[in-house]
Order: C-alpha cells, then structure tokens, then sequence
C-alpha cells in the first residue's frame, strides 16, 4: 500500500495567509496541517508517500517535508501543476504506484481517528476503492454516497437536491490500481476538471465493490480561517500537552499548557489551557492567554487578552485590547496606539484580510 | 483523459505534461535534483497527443 499526499491548490478561501504560502502549511496546535497526514500514513503502516504539488509553495512544502527521512516516511514528489481535478492528481501519481493499492489523502484535511481502519477495511476484501464518510447535517452541500446493509457503496451523488442519506465523502479514498484505467476514461466535467467521484461511479458501473468506512471521531476540512480556529481547538482538545519551557513565579497557569522548553510565561501573566506555546515565546506581564489558543514561534505577547486563536508565529502583540476568534499570518504585529497622536487605529492591511473593529 | 507525466531519471519525480509543455526545458522540481527536464523528453506520439488536445489541460 502507498500513499498519496495532495498538496496543490491557491488555498483562496484563506487568503491572506495563503498569499505567501500554501494552505497546508498553516499550523494547527503549531504543526503544519501537512505534518497530520503524513503521521496517519506512517501510523497506517504507509511510508511510501507520493506528494503531489500544484503551483503555488512548492518549494515551502519540499523544505518542509524532504524526502521523508525526518518522518521515517520516502517521498516522491509529483507536480501537478494545473489543478486539472482530484482524478487528475491521482492520475499523475500512477508511475509512482505501480502495481500497488493506495491511500488518496487531501492534504489539508484532518481527522481524529487517522486512516488506519479505512486501510483495513479495504483491506479485509477484495475492492475496487474504499471511500471514508461521514454523517453530516447538509447532505445538500457534499458529495453523497449510498450504501448496502455490508457497507458496499451502491451510489455516489455530488450535492443531491434529494439526498439518500447525510453520509458525505470526506476526502479521504482507498484505490485499487484499478483506478487509473476508469480515470483514463473520464472527460473532464462542467468545470474543467477530472472529478474523482467520476471515477468511482465508473468503477461501480464496470463492478467492483467499494468499500466504505464511517468515520465517527471529528474531521476537518482546514480551508478556511474559522476551520483552521475548529481544528485548533479540536487538536488541542485531544493532544497530550507537555509542559517543558519556564513558568515563572508569579505567574498563573491552569489547563493543559502545551510550553516549549524556550518559551517562558513570566511573572504577572495568565495561562489558561489547553494552549499551546511554540519555541522562543515570551508571555509578559498583564498577558492573558485563554483556552484554544496556540502561539506561533518567537513571538511576544503583553498586555493582551487572546483567546481561541491562532498565531502563527514571529508577532509582536502588545495591545492592551482583546482578540478572540482570530487568524494571525506570520511576522503580523497588533500594538498599542495609546500614546500615538491623533488617536486612532493604524492599520496596514493586506490584500483579502478581514478585520472587524 | 490521457494523463501524460514524465519521470525524472535522476531523482523520481513525476513531472505532468502540463508543466513540461509551459517551461519546454526547466532544471527538475525535485528537492536538490540538478537534472534538466523537457518537453522533449515524453516520446513523440504523446507531446503530439498532448499538442492536439491541449485545451482539456489547461483550466
């Protein structure tokens, strides 16, 4: 079995955090979107990961990940290039593949319970694809699948006005080699691209079984800032939490405080967890740190309040105001305009942000 | 559709036409690979599939 990572895309729905960067690397709980599937692969027993890039933070993701070695995974690297549809990235993967079955992972989702029960469901039968779904409350806005009474998916239907059940596919797939020939036969759809759920229907209609895996714990799609605040808070809410930089007396904590061994939350700051701190934060008198937050590294936070956000790292927060439910991109600093004249707010604002003041 | 994709000899990265066809000659995408990569290098009966249907690969 091997893996495939998908990697591509603009990432829009995130900008201006995607305008320098592409969308997996943007941290959850200070790790990389991007460093969550390749850990399920590794835990699933996968370590030969095909990484397909598109366009946009090729270079940042290949920094990031290598050639596996640090993960004790061996990467290939695939260039999609345009992003001509999920059928198409799994298409360009196929010399990589081989002869082999694979796991089609979208690289900036995440979910609680990994991908190692998909792997074996599809493993324990003799299938053409295995799919993972999950009940959700919109069956209107997903792709939707139909199942027998075994789990067999007997139907796939994109965004049905008149859904046969809430179970939507997830974005995480199993396939047989078998694949590659049904997605030779796809024309692309209205919108120009190679739909995989194509490839599926039309596995289904040449005969093979496809499997399907319910998936009960979270998953979350990380494409947008408030998905990125869930995932957070999610992550945090499940991750063990080690404790290893400086408290200082004086200071108060409480919670599960995820602190790296060069941050320091000192005299006259609040913690209250779960948090996660990265390397290199200093946490200052009159701070208060509330629940699901996590500090990106080397950032100085003082006399703020924030709470259920993230930092991405490198910031200068220093503003006596709150800030709750929030997206920070890396180096962005929040200061006080206190003593400045006339009074007012200073704001340089990149394109796509979104303030509410 | 045809997906058409070239393999880097050196490395093992998997280049698609697409990408080949926008640069024609480019240095391999792969982390630290000095190999050069081109267009040229799919075999003639795919770079003219590739040519006569060159819309459905662009979006």
């Amino acid at each position: 079995m091997k893996g495939v990572l998908l990697s591509g895309g603009t990432g829009s729905r995130l900008r201006p955090i995607t305008h320098t960067g592409p969308k997996q690397l943007v941290p959850v709980a200070n790790k990389p979107v991007l460093k969550y599937a390749v850990e399920d692969f590794k835990e699933a027993g996968i370590t030969e990961i095909g990484v397909v890039l598109g366009h946009k933070g090729r270079d940042e993701i290949q920094e990031l990940l290598g050639d596996g070695s640090e993960y004790g995974v061996d990467i290939t690297y695939i260039v999609q290039g345009e992003p001509l549809g999920l059928a198409h990235a799994a298409g360009c993967a196929r010399d990589f593949v081989g002869d082999d079955d694979f796991v089609m992972y979208l690289g900036d989702n995440i979910l609680k319970s990994g991908i190692t029960d998909l792997v074996e469901s599809f493993e324990s039968g003799e299938y053409g694809a295995g799919i993972a779904l999950q009940e959700v409350d919109d069956p209107q806005a997903f792709g939707i699948a139909d199942i027998d009474e075994s789990g067999n998916v007997t139907q796939l239907v994109e965004k049905p006005d008149d859904p046969p059940t809430n179970l939507a596919l997830i974005g995480m797939y199993v396939f047989s080699p078998a694949v590659f020939d049904a997605i030779d036969e796809l024309e692309p759809s209205w919108r120009g691209e190679l739909e995989i759920t194509d490839a599926i229907q039309s596995l289904l209609e040449d005969g093979y079984e496809i499997d399907s895996q319910i998936v009960t714990g979270w998953w979350k799609d990380t494409g947008k800032p408030e998905d990125i605040l869930e995932a957070n808070r999610l992550v945090l809410e499940d991750k063990d939490l080690l404790t290893e930089g400086i408290i200082e007396e004086g200071a108060k904590t409480d919670g599960r405080i995820e602190l790296a061994e060069s941050a320091v939350v000192e005299d006259g700051a609040v913690v209250r967890g779960p948090v996660s701190i990265a390397e290199n934060v200093i946490i200052k008198d009159g701070t208060y740190v509330g629940p699901y937050t996590s500090i990106g590294a080397d950032s100085t936070l003082e006399n703020i309040h924030i709470e259920n956000s993230v930092v991405i790292g490198g910031s200068r927060l220093t503003a006596s105001g709150r800030i709750v439910d929030s997206l920070l991109g890396r180096n962005a600093n929040v200061e006080s305009a206190d003593e400045l004249l006339p009074e007012g707010r200073r704001l340089v604002v990149g394109e796509n942000s979104q303030l509410k003041l | 559709m045809r997906i058409i994709t070239h393999t880097c000899p050196t490395c093992g990265t998997i280049v698609a036409a697409n990408e080949l066809e926008d640069n024609r000659v480019m240095k391999c995408p792969g982390l630290g690979c000095k190999e050069v990569v081109r267009f040229e290098d799919l075999p003639e009966e795919a770079r003219e599939y590739f040519l006569e249907h060159k819309e459905q690969y662009q979006i």
